[in-house]
């Protein structure tokens, strides 16, 4: 149990890591989504005046 | 435009037309290079300050800076060798030939050709020079192996060419060029630098030619892979 | 008996991963085996005599390196069928890939040091794979600076190009890794897990994380290849709207 810190660290850092970069994936999804949604709706309302 | 991607396996009268534009190219490239002497001027001037540098940073110790000559020489090299592809590129760039070039050329690896034989032979001109330097700061006796150090250098510069040039016309297109171009340079070039240090330096030990052959494989394969790999993919890198 | 098990976790695979197709359920899959993993390697696998609990980074940190291979090797592939057929597709794959093998890669050098420090006794130890996962480290660093930028057709290409060198480069970097490795002293206890014979416990979990990772791995490909393409087609929307008005 001597090194108990060692492996403390690097299983709190590997799912520190994946995490993160998991939440900042659908957080950038989410938001291209709806810049996505704006610019086609903007789109339709020029194409139709 | 894709036809001419093959066109380096093409049948020998093709091939004929090819020497003779390699050899234009590099016969241009050199004239200019021979006016101003710029290139060159640079790129041994850099490669002495870093050796001498690194003479102060190892300290004064005479048996320490004779074991790590061989590095402190390619690490010369490879940092000369950039910054020669950077003015090579600058000069490119503002002169903005390279569309001329390309669109007269029957195969566009040609051009590839000509820009790593010139580099080559600017980074030969460089080891010439810089060799006799490090033999007398580093006492260390080159022209017992000089032989054998000819063929390695002549293996490591060839790989440094290849990889430098197609690096650099890459390079070129991005806009932080003067960053890209060691970034993407000298990890690629690992393989190459372990190796040549390695057998550099067990020549100049007194290791024969029998015992470095291990090192300048790698270096052989290392060139052959990457020479077809940039003829294989200099098309993409240049077309529009 | 070992045989039927194999054989019918292979036929099993392909409904498997068709069924993975659907987001929710790979997403639900990826999040049991990932749970079941830890369960095993804390509870289950036995910890080894000589290197204590420390051993217990080896499965994720062995499981992130063969996932980081794979992701480059991905990348390898799609920069050649990037650059034979010319589609974005693959151009997305071959980024999100190289992004998500470099998050990978990054994990594989803490965990790393982090299992050799009480080991070995030393954070670093120029090993062969370690290594070899730096230099890839830092070629993909630049592969990923090189596409720093908004989406443009000539960048694509140049880095399809370093994606395909990168990974070519990669038996010639460990070639050479090794040889150079043959001069410096070795560590005074060299206990890789993978080479020293595991017990079937042991087999077991590493293979259930292994499995999770690539889960994992192939989840988060599918996230940023809708970035990816959300992306483009932001750009070709604007362009649209930029021609109209």
């Amino acid at each position: 149990m001597q090194n108990f810190w060692y492996v403390f660290i690097a299983y709190c850092t590997i799912w520190t890591a994946l995490c993160m970069y998991m939440i900042r994936l659908s957080q950038k999804n989410k938001e291209l989504q709806t810049e996505l949604r704006d610019l086609r709706i903007q789109l339709e309302r020029i194409l139709t005046k | 435009m894709s036809k001419n991607s093959n066109s380096f396996i093409a049948p020998m009268s093709g091939s004929k037309i090819f020497l003779q534009q390699v050899l234009a190219l590099l016969e241009k490239d050199l004239k200019t290079e021979w006016r101003t002497r710029e290139i060159f001027t640079s790129m041994f001037v850099f490669a002495v300050l870093v050796v001498v540098v690194f003479n102060f940073a190892i300290g004064a110790d005479p048996e320490l800076i004779r074991q790590v000559a061989s590095g402190v020489i390619w690490i010369a090299l490879s940092f000369a060798s950039v910054l020669g592809l950077q003015r090579t590129g600058r000069m490119e760039s503002e002169e903005d030939s390279l569309q001329g070039v390309l669109l007269a050329l029957h195969d566009r690896s040609a051009l590839f050709i000509a820009k790593m034989l010139a580099q080559m032979l600017y980074l030969l001109m460089v080891v010439i020079c810089i060799l006799p330097l490090c033999g007398i700061w580093f006492r260390i006796d080159f022209l017992a192996c000089i032989g054998e150090l000819c063929l390695a250098f002549t293996l490591g510069m060839l790989g440094l060419s290849i990889v430098g040039t197609l690096f650099g016309m890459i390079a070129l297109h991005t806009r932080a060029r003067e960053v890209m171009l060691p970034l993407l340079f000298l990890p690629v070039s690992i393989p190459l630098t372990i190796a040549a240090v390695q057998a550099t330096a067990q020549l100049i030990d007194g290791k024969s030619l029998r015992d470095i052959a291990d090192y300048l494989v790698l270096i052989g394969i290392f060139d052959v892979v990457f020479f077809v790999l940039a003829l294989i993919v200099f098309d993409y890198i240049v077309e529009e | 008996m070992q045989k039927w098990w194999t054989i019918m976790l292979f036929v099993m695979a392909f409904p498997f991963i068709y069924l993975c197709m659907n987001r929710v359920f790979h997403a639900t899959v990826m999040c049991i085996t990932m749970n079941v993993a830890i369960m095993l390697v804390f509870i289950y696998a036995p910890t080894e005599k000589v290197q204590g609990i420390v051993q217990k980074i080896f499965y994720f940190h062995v499981s992130s390196a063969i996932t980081m291979f794979f992701a480059f090797f991905l990348v390898c592939v799609a920069s050649i069928m990037y650059l034979w057929k010319n589609s974005d597709w693959w151009d997305a794959i071959a980024l999100s890939a190289a992004e998500i093998g470099v998050v990978f890669c990054t994990l594989v050098l803490i965990t790393g040091p982090l299992w050799a420090r009480p080991i070995w006794g030393t954070w670093w130890s120029w090993d062969p794979t370690l290594t070899l996962t730096l230099v890839l480290w830092l070629i993909y660093v630049a592969y990923l600076m090189l596409r720093i930028e908004i989406y443009d057709p000539n960048r694509a290409r140049f880095a399809a190009i370093l994606g395909i060198i990168g990974f070519v480069d990669v038996p010639l970097i460990r070639w050479s890794v090794e040889k150079w490795r043959t001069l410096h002293p070795k560590p005074v206890l060299i206990q890789e897990g993978g080479t020293t014979g595991l017990t079937s416990a042991m087999l077991l979990t590493f293979l259930v994380c292994l499995g999770a990772f690539l889960l994992l791995f192939f989840y988060l490909l599918r996230e940023r290849i809708s970035i990816a393409q959300s992306r483009h087609a932001l750009e070709v929307l604007r362009h649209e709207i930029d021609e109209i008005l």
